[in-house]
């Protein structure tokens, strides 16, 4: 048995749009570190043990 | 009890989630909401997918991924820890969820992988019960495990596990025979509280019109209603299909009552009822018989709410 043709076909719109919608809240992070000038990769994390002596 | 309670939602990716289902099901079962369907392979089958997955593919397959990430992504381990939790939160509930969607959708709508995934919709019944019931590939490959732990290697296990615990809370009452939903399609002022909900969350009405037994009432959708957590991937897609009702029979129209074992095991194990989907010459997708339309009531006339959103 064969997918019909019109589902392939929006399957593959589909695919592509959720490709902009996969980007979109990283895009959206990295915007907001630019507008804010946050560097939150800059920051070392504390490692565990130090922070519960 | 409040602290029971609290615990369950504390511990709810370890032992948390399947306590709450336990009880749910409890419940379903004492208000008789299983009706006559369970029989004992529905029960086998029901007990095999809850506890086989959670006991060993679910731990296999997340130790090896584990071994293998560094190999893979030599370098990279706890390469995201900086990012802010809630940013982490959002950009995952997308990946999860719309990598989910994409996952359920293809198995719709791709013969091939069909049979993969009929264990889930064979149930009769909506409920706790089945909510787990899938064929053993299916969750070998399921997309969460995989994206949860290579997220955990990368660093971003906090929110993961956050968007993990919030995810199986929606799906299992999205599963649960209780109506929960109901009350906001009933009482008038709660309706724009229901417009947004039905449109952002999976809802019983939402997905058990996914796991009708036909489309042809106007309710049932299980040609679409994809969307896991979030419904509104099926807003977006054209996929979905609101309409404050609950479909009147669950399951697959052709359902052979198939073995259990053939249910959780094909194609490893075959049915050996004749013609069945999942048999050694079975065909890949079994057609529904034309159905003749009804002529005692008008399906529209059964939809309380005009809120039909039909995308497709």
């Amino acid at each position: 048995m064969k997918m019909e043709p019109q589902i392939a076909n929006r399957i593959v719109r589909n695919i592509l749009l959720s490709v902009f919608i996969y980007a979109l809240p990283v895009l959206l992070m990295l915007l907001t570190f630019y507008f804010t000038g946050q560097r939150p990769w800059e920051k070392k994390p504390v490692p565990a043990a130090q922070v519960s002596k | 009890m409040i602290k029971f309670i609290e615990a369950i939602f504390q511990n709810l990716s370890t032992w948390g989630l399947p306590v709450l289902m336990v009880i749910l099901g409890i419940v379903e079962f004492s208000f008789g909401l299983y009706k006559k369907h369970w029989n004992t392979n529905e029960k086998i089958l029901d007990l095999v997918c809850y506890t086989i997955p959670r006991v060993v593919v679910r731990p296999l397959v997340t130790y090896f991924a584990l071994k293998f990430l560094p190999y893979a992504l030599p370098g990279l381990k706890d390469a995201f820890t900086w990012v802010p939790f809630w940013w982490g939160f959002l950009i995952l509930c997308v990946a999860d969820d719309l990598t989910q969607y994409w996952y359920h959708r293809l198995h719709h709508e791709v013969p091939f992988l069909w049979r993969f995934h009929r264990t889930h919709h064979s149930a009769p019944y909506m409920g706790m019960a089945m909510a787990s019931r899938q064929n053993v590939i299916y969750t070998m490959f399921f997309s969460q495990t995989y994206l949860t732990t290579a997220l955990v290697y990368l660093g971003l296990g906090y929110p993961a596990l956050f968007v993990k615990g919030i995810k199986s809370i929606i799906t299992t009452l999205a599963h649960s025979s209780i109506p929960w939903d109901k009350p906001f399609y009933e009482k008038k002022w709660l309706h724009p509280i229901a417009w947004v909900l039905e449109r952002t969350i999976s809802t019983p009405a939402t997905h058990h019109a996914h796991h009708a037994d036909s489309n042809d009432d106007g309710i049932g959708h299980y040609k679409g209603n994809f969307g896991n957590m979030f419904f509104l991937w099926d807003v977006i897609f054209g996929t979905g299909l609101i309409t404050r009702q609950y479909p009147k029979a669950y399951g697959i129209k052709h359902y052979q009552q198939e073995e259990w074992y053939a249910q959780f095991l094909w194609p490893i194990l075959k049915s050996k009822k004749e013609g069945s989907e999942l048999s050694a010459n079975g065909p890949m997708v079994k057609e529904d018989e034309a159905i003749v339309p009804a002529t005692e009531e008008e399906p529209t006339s059964k939809i309380a709410v005009p809120s039909e959103l039909k995308l497709t």
